[in-house]
C-alpha cells in the first residue's frame, strides 16, 4: 500500500497510538504523531513508530478539546493527505470539527482500509451492523476515525527517535470551563480478549437470575456478556458488557448465548466466534440459524442442568 | 430559550431484506424517526417547559420528510413548529453535506440558543452531524452529554465518556449531541397527534437555503450485507440434550 506521503496520527491517550503509528506506516511514507503531553509521551510516539513529532503541549490545566484549533490550525498548515484518529468519543468531537472546518466529512469506525486503484477504500458497519459500507472520500485531507483491532502495533523500539516540533497553542473560540471529572465507577473488562463467553439477553425474568449465567461463566472460566436491552433499557449489567455494533466485539473461542434472540445488531459483535451455543426457549429464534449447537429449551431448566452436567464431570 | 432539534428519517432497520447476492433490500422497510434523536426531542422538550422557552424541530433529507405521518410523529412530541429540507438530492448526504444544510436551514430560521442532535442516526451511526454543524455555526460544540441542567442563561451538563464523567458550564449558543441515557422520550397521545396536525411546518427547497452545490465529499461504492461465518446449526432437543451439547462444546 503506502499512497500517501504524509499521514497524521492522532489519539486521545498516547498509549492508542502505537496501533496508529502502524496503520500510518502501512498507509503512508512519513508518520507524523500528533501528542499533548510531557516528554515520555513524545518518546512513545517514537517508540511506537512515528518518524516525527507534533508536540502540542502539555495539557495541563486545560482540556483535551481545548486544543481542538490547534490541531486544525495545525494540519491547515502542514496539509497531510492523510489522519488517522483513534475513535473515542472526544476524539470524534475534534475529527468533526477539523473536518468541517476542511470541508470535509470523517470516515468514522473504519474496520478495514484496502487501496484499490491508488485510492483508499475504507469498510465500515452501518444499519445497526446489516450491511458493511464500502466508501472512499474526495477530500484533499482524509480524515478517518479508527477503532481497535484495525491494526497491529509495531514492537515497540525505545532507541528510536525523530524531528520534534514544538506546536504553538491556539486559544479556543468558546472555550468550555470544566466544573468536574468523575471516574467512572465500571469494572473495566476487557471482553475483546476473553476465550469464552457467556451471552445474556431477555429471555431473563429478573436482575437476580443472571446468577445462572455467572455460575456457568465460573464454572467455564467465561466472561458475561450481554445483549444491548439487558444494559441500556433494563441496567441489570454496565455498558462496558454489552455485545453489538456499538458495544464490544468479541471473538472466543465458545459464545454461549442465553436467552438472547440473535438480532443483528447484537450478532455481528459475536460472529467472529469459533463456536456459537444457543440456548432459548424459542424455537424459531433467528439465533439458531447463527449458532453452532441450539437447545431449544427454557432456560431456567436447561441451565441448571448444564450447570450441574459440568460440576459433575470435572 | 430558542431550541432547534434536529433528526433523520431514516429506514426501519428491523425491515431490511439481504438478498441472494448480499447487497440489501428497502423495499420492505418503512421510514421512521431515528430512534437516538428521539431522545433529543425529549431533551429539547424538557429544557422548553423548564425554562419557560420554546423548541422547534429541523430535518433534512430525501422526499420521504414530506410524509405527513412523519411530520405528525415529531410535532406530537411537543415541538411548536417543523421545518424541513427535502430534496432526494440529500437522501444520501454524507455528514458533511447534512451538516451543512442543516448550518443553511439555522441561519434562515434565525437566532437560537440551542441546538440538539441524537448521538448519531440509527441507520449511518456516524456521530458527526452535531460536531460538524457546531463547528460550521461557529459556536460551543458538545457530544456524549447526558444530563443537561439550565442555570441562568447557561447550562450545566454531564458528559459521559468512556471512562470518565464530565460536568461543564456551557455559554449559548451551543450545539449538543445527547447521549440515550439522558431520558425516556415521552409516548404520544390521542390528542398530541390530533394538535401535531395543526402545528405549523416550513418546507425549503436546496435554493432557498442557498445550498443547491454542496458537495458531498464521501463517495460510496456499495454496501452489502457482512460475510456470515458458516454455523454448524445442529438443534438439539428432548432429555439428552444437555448431555450432547456437554458432549459438543464442554467436555
Amino acid at each position: 500500500m503506502g499512497i500517501f506521503q504524509t499521514v497524521f496520527v492522532y489519539a486521545d491517550k498516547t498509549e492508542m497510538l502505537a496501533e496508529l503509528c502502524a496503520g500510518g506506516k502501512q498507509l503512508g511514507s512519513q508518520v507524523c504523531a500528533l501528542v499533548l503531553g510531557p516528554k515520555e509521551e513524545v518518546d512513545k510516539a517514537f517508540s511506537y513508530g512515528a518518524d516525527s513529532v507534533y508536540h502540542l503541549g502539555e495539557l495541563k490545566d486545560r482540556r483535551i478539546e481545548d486544543y481542538t484549533e490547534t490541531i486544525i490550525h495545525l494540519v491547515q498548515k502542514e496539509k497531510p493527505e492523510l489522519i488517522l484518529i483513534r475513535s473515542s468519543k472526544r476524539a470524534k468531537l475534534i475529527a468533526g470539527r477539523l473536518a468541517a472546518e476542511l470541508k470535509t466529512s470523517v470516515l468514522t469506525d473504519v474496520m478495514e482500509f484496502t487501496v484499490d486503484n491508488n485510492e483508499l477504500h475504507t469498510k465500515r458497519l452501518v444499519y445497526g451492523g446489516a450491511g458493511l459500507k464500502r466508501e472512499y472520500s474526495t477530500s484533499e485531507v482524509v480524515v478517518a476515525t479508527v477503532g481497535g483491532g484495525v491494526f497491529e502495533a509495531l514492537i515497540e523500539d525505545n532507541s528510536r527517535k525523530g524531528n520534534i516540533v514544538e506546536v504553538d497553542f491556539v486559544q479556543p473560540a468558546h472555550p468550555v470551563r470544566c466544573i468536574e471529572i468523575r471516574k467512572k465507577e465500571s469494572e473495566s473488562v476487557n471482553l475483546s480478549a476473553a476465550k469464552c463467553v457467556v451471552g445474556v439477553g431477555r429471555g431473563f425474568a429478573k436482575q437476580e437470575d443472571l446468577t445462572l449465567a455467572k455460575d456457568l461463566a465460573n464454572l467455564i472460566g467465561a466472561e458475561v456478556g450481554c445483549s444491548r436491552p439487558i444494559a441500556e433499557g433494563e441496567n441489570w449489567l454496565p455498558k462496558e458488557r454489552y455485545i453489538g455494533v456499538s458495544g464490544a466485539m468479541v471473538k472466543p473461542d465458545v459464545y454461549v448465548a442465553i436467552g438472547i434472540s440473535g438480532q443483528i445488531q447484537h450478532m455481528v459483535g459475536a460472529n467472529s466466534a469459533k463456536t456459537i451455543v444457543a440456548i432459548n426457549k424459542d424455537k424459531a429464534a433467528p439465533i439458531f440459524k447463527q449458532a453452532d449447537y441450539g437447545i431449544v429449551g427454557d432456560l431456567y431448566t436447561v441451565l441448571p442442568a448444564l450447570i450441574e452436567k459440568i460440576k459433575v464431570s470435572k | 430559550m430558542k431550541i432547534i432539534t434536529c433528526y433523520k428519517i431514516v429506514p426501519e432497520e428491523q425491515d431490511i431484506v439481504v438478498k441472494d447476492d448480499r447487497t440489501l433490500s428497502f423495499d420492505r422497510a418503512e421510514w421512521k424517526i431515528g430512534q437516538y434523536d428521539l431522545n433529543a426531542v425529549e431533551a429539547g422538550m424538557k429544557l422548553a417547559e423548564a425554562t419557560g422557552g420554546s423548541a422547534s424541530a429541523l430535518s433534512i433529507g430525501g422526499k420521504e420528510l414530506e410524509n405527513s405521518k412523519l411530520k405528525k410523529g415529531i410535532l406530537s412530541r411537543g415541538p411548536k413548529e417543523l421545518f424541513i429540507i427535502a430534496d432526494d438530492y440529500l437522501r444520501e448526504a454524507d455528514t458533511f453535506q447534512t451538516a451543512s444544510a442543516l448550518a443553511a436551514a439555522i441561519k434562515k430560521m434565525g437566532s437560537f440558543d440551542l441546538i440538539l442532535c441524537g448521538e448519531g442516526s440509527s441507520d449511518l451511526y456516524a456521530q458527526q452531524v452535531g460536531p460538524q454543524l457546531g463547528q460550521l455555526l461557529g459556536v460551543t460544540t458538545l457530544n456524549a452529554v447526558s444530563k443537561i441542567i439550565p442555570e441562568g442563561n447557561k447550562l450545566v451538563v454531564e458528559r459521559t465518556l468512556e471512562d470518565e464523567v464530565e460536568v461543564l458550564e456551557v455559554t449559548l449558543p451551543a450545539v449538543i449531541s445527547v447521549t440515550t441515557d439522558i431520558n425516556l422520550p415521552r409516548i404520544p397521545g390521542m390528542k398530541d397527534i390530533l394538535a401535531a396536525g395543526k402545528k405549523p411546518v416550513t418546507q425549503w427547497c436546496l435554493a432557498d437555503i442557498g445550498t443547491e452545490n454542496i458537495d458531498c465529499p464521501t463517495r460510496s461504492i456499495s454496501t452489502l450485507a457482512p460475510d456470515q461465518t458458516e454455523r454448524k446449526q445442529i438443534i438439539l432437543e428432548g432429555e439428552e440434550a444437555v448431555q450432547k451439547l456437554y458432549d459438543a462444546v464442554f467436555k
